[in-house]
């Protein structure tokens, strides 16, 4: 009798034990939400064709705000400032739903001009403190005569209140070791507007544990944005060391002489934070490692890849096919679908002249030229025709 | 006429100015149009849907709300879906009008639309044997085709396709493909599987009749018969008109046939050339335009299928001009005369024979 109890009990429990785990497990949790979200999206396409509800509103939405994009957050413009002759700075509100940042990572900005959606990413270049405080951020852009997206928002500006902004993306952002246990120095290096990263981070340091340097590039000290805030800093924090290096006066930047130099330091002990052109950034890479130091040890940021507007016929294509990156050459004036073709690759195509739209893709940065109208790009996101675009810049595409 | 090969260079370089002279200029009052155009589809559809309802206070309301809801159905399907489809607003970067991102209020499947219509159809127009829009392998409609006995009852097929109109563009590539019926051609290169094809095809369309035809009967209530009813007229509307338009742009009395080896290699060109005189327009008023979604300027879709086609009315003159110099048959007329020759053109090839369709 008592055993036959023990084994009812025993098997109560476990089936107790059954149902506490199926039901406080996330997996099931997940089933769950995954199978709502699936009903949820064929209940938005049975309906509206579309993969939320909320594309099909949009329209209506769009009525009193047109610079809603329903796949960012908006942004309301606060207020803007010239930091320098060039440099641009945008004060945001983001709205509720965006969650926030870590000093050093950037988001991709998104403004309707003159009927079009255009994007690009920035850096945030203010602190922790301000988003904590007054749920504001700052980016900074240098405004480029030939760069698509910073020429419309210098000339939109004034009469700008709303952009459209992603989540903060990027592992740029200090590791904790310079942030609290003090035991290793910091190194950084920004060239021209690669300080904004920087800055955000340096200026979010609440309590300052170690020694950092920044070495700051600019052509010459009027093109140096957050110079004054940085000479404050450094006069104020004695851990915290500037050296401005004026190209113009001194040439260029070599890391590894002007680091030997300094006393108490050593190169293998510190962690390197680099943030500017891809060949500045590569150059002292390279030269860091020679000098022993670890690969880990050196963060560097560059928006997208490579971006300069090459010269010469070689340009490089990145393609993202399936989660798997492949590295191609696309020769200048040879359609990139051809290129790609070439190099094993097949992507979708049809007509092959530039009529049937089957072989758009997501260029996600660079420059293309049109071979059919000979336009050149912009440099932020958009889709392309691969059959009728060629390489104008290194480019990073998605299939 | 026949043009040589430096002639249909330089009217290559004469249609791409003209399209540069659009395409260079394209902003805010295209972008502006579009969205206005979109949101009056939204308008028209929820508005539409509502007074269907509202049918038991006066029968008004619901004949109201089936016009509208007609109305939302070819806005969507004609001047914006037609359009988006072929990458006109992809410059604009706009989720809602993306080429590759829309999807439209019809059964068919807007990938499989791409592929049959942006690719085949527009590539290779009126080459007999490889634009299968032409006559959509049921009409016999020039004398390139051997008469076959069922030919003889096919302007009854016409209509039941015209009746029927949404369904047979959804199950168009299926029948190419020979996914069902027929026999499987071996030369032929698949870019998509058949069971990709079958999936497609049987979601869109259950989708679709689910909403028409389940979804929002049952919501109406007691006025769900009303409701389904309404939306079964509005599909049909829709069908005759998309299927009346679309007739009127490639089987005209003057259009002209092509035959593989003209084509093969051919350059721009002779591929701006075969645009024109493959397709006709037809004149009209403004509204009227709009409801065709401009495939009343066929011919200028055909030359720019990816041009905003609001412009289409302004640059007609410039190509008609263009199609005059090299002597090239510019075919257009009004509405009710191109449907006419349709109609004959159909009865005629009914019946064995006919003249050749000049090339």
């Amino acid at each position: 009798m008592s055993f036959q109890i023990l084994e009812v009990e025993f098997i109560l429990f476990l089936v107790y034990n059954c149902a506490l785990k199926l039901s406080g497990r996330t997996s099931v949790n997940k089933t769950i939400s995954s199978w709502r979200q699936r009903l949820y999206r064929q209940f938005s396409l049975m309906l509206a064709n579309q993969p939320k509800l909320g594309y099909y509103l949009l329209p209506l939405l769009h009525w009193n705000k047109p610079q809603w994009h329903p796949d960012y957050h908006s942004a309301s413009v606060v207020d803007f400032c010239w930091e320098t002759d060039q440099m641009l700075s945008v004060r945001l509100k983001p709205a509720a739903s965006w969650s926030g940042f870590t000093p050093g990572q950037h988001i991709l900005v998104t403004l309707l001009h003159q009927g079009r959606y255009i994007s690009r990413s920035f850096s945030i270049s203010s602190s922790a403190a301000l988003f904590a405080q007054q749920k504001q951020i700052l980016i900074s852009c240098r405004i480029q005569p030939q760069g698509e997206f910073t020429k419309a928002l210098a000339s939109d500006i004034s009469g700008l209140t709303e952009l459209s902004i992603s989540d903060a993306m990027g592992d740029f952002v200090l590791a904790p070791s310079a942030d609290s246990t003090g035991l290793t120095s910091t190194v950084m290096v920004a060239a021209g507007s690669g300080i904004t990263p920087l800055w955000s981070m340096l200026s979010s340091i609440r309590c300052w544990t170690s020694p950092v340097v920044l070495f700051y590039s600019v052509k010459n000290a009027a093109q140096a944005a957050f110079l004054a805030e940085l000479k404050l800093l450094a006069a104020k924090q004695p851990l915290f060391e500037l050296r401005l290096i004026e190209t113009e006066i001194t040439g260029r930047l070599n890391l590894v002489q002007d680091l030997a130099t300094k006393a108490d330091f050593s190169m293998t002990q510190a962690q390197y934070y680099l943030c500017g052109p891809a060949a500045m950034s590569q150059h002292c890479k390279e030269q860091l490692i020679q000098q022993g130091v670890p690969a880990d040890a050196i963060h560097s940021e560059q928006f997208g890849f490579a971006l300069t507007a090459v010269e010469g016929e070689m340009k490089q294509a990145l393609i993202l096919q399936k989660g798997t990156e492949i590295r191609i050459e696309a020769a200048a004036g040879v359609p990139l679908l051809q290129a790609a073709e070439q190099q094993g690759l097949n992507p979708r195509f049809g007509c092959r002249i530039g009529v049937c739209f089957q072989c758009v893709c997501q260029k996600k940065s660079g420059q293309v030229l049109n071979l059919r109208t000979g336009q050149v790009s912009g440099d932020g996101p958009e889709q392309i025709q691969l059959c009728i675009s060629a390489a104008h810049s290194n480019l990073q595409i998605e299939l | 006429m026949k043009l040589n090969e430096q002639q249909l260079a330089a009217l290559a370089t004469e249609l791409d100015a003209v399209k540069a002279g659009v395409m260079t200029q394209l902003g805010e009052k295209e972008a502006n149009y579009i969205r206005r155009m979109l949101l009056t589809q939204r308008l028209c559809a929820i508005s539409g849907r509502i007074l269907m309802v509202l049918g038991f206070i006066t029968p008004w309301l619901w004949a109201l709300g089936v016009v509208l809801l007609a109305l939302a159905k070819i806005l969507d399907n004609m001047e914006i879906g037609h359009n988006v489809l072929h990458g006109q607003y992809d410059w604009m970067n706009d989720p809602v009008l993306h080429s590759q991102r829309f999807e439209w209020d019809i059964a068919c499947d807007a990938g499989s639309w791409k592929r049959t219509h942006n690719f085949e159809h527009h590539t290779y127009t009126n080459i007999i044997g490889k634009d299968r829009d032409f006559g959509y392998g049921l009409l016999r409609l020039s004398n390139d085709f051997r008469w076959r006995l069922r030919n003889l009852w096919q302007f009854v097929t016409y209509l039941v396709l015209s009746t029927l109109f949404q369904w047979g563009v959804s199950y168009h590539e299926l029948a190419g493909e020979r996914v069902f019926f027929g026999k499987k051609k071996p030369d032929r290169v698949n870019s998509i599987s058949h069971s990709d094809l079958k999936k497609a095809f049987f979601g869109k369309g259950a989708r679709q009749l689910f909403k028409d035809y389940v979804f929002f009967p049952l919501i109406a209530g007691p006025m769900w018969l009303w409701v389904l009813a309404g939306n079964l007229v509005a599909n049909l509307i829709r069908n005759l008109w998309t299927s009346t338009v679309i007739f009127c742009g490639h089987f005209t009395a003057d259009v002209h046939t092509f035959t593989q080896e003209q084509c093969e290699g051919e350059s721009r060109g002779h591929w701006y050339y075969r645009q024109i005189l493959g397709s006709s327009n037809f004149t009209g008023h403004r509204w009227f335009h709009i409801l065709t979604g401009h495939l009343s300027c066929q011919i200028e879709h055909h030359l720019y299928p990816d041009m905003p086609a609001l412009h289409y009315l302004t640059v007609a003159p410039q190509v008609q001009a263009i199609a005059k110099k090299y002597g090239i048959a510019y075919n257009s007329g009004s509405f009710v005369k191109q449907y006419a020759t349709v109609v004959a053109r159909i009865i005629r090839y009914s019946f064995p024979g006919g003249k050749a369709t000049p090339a």
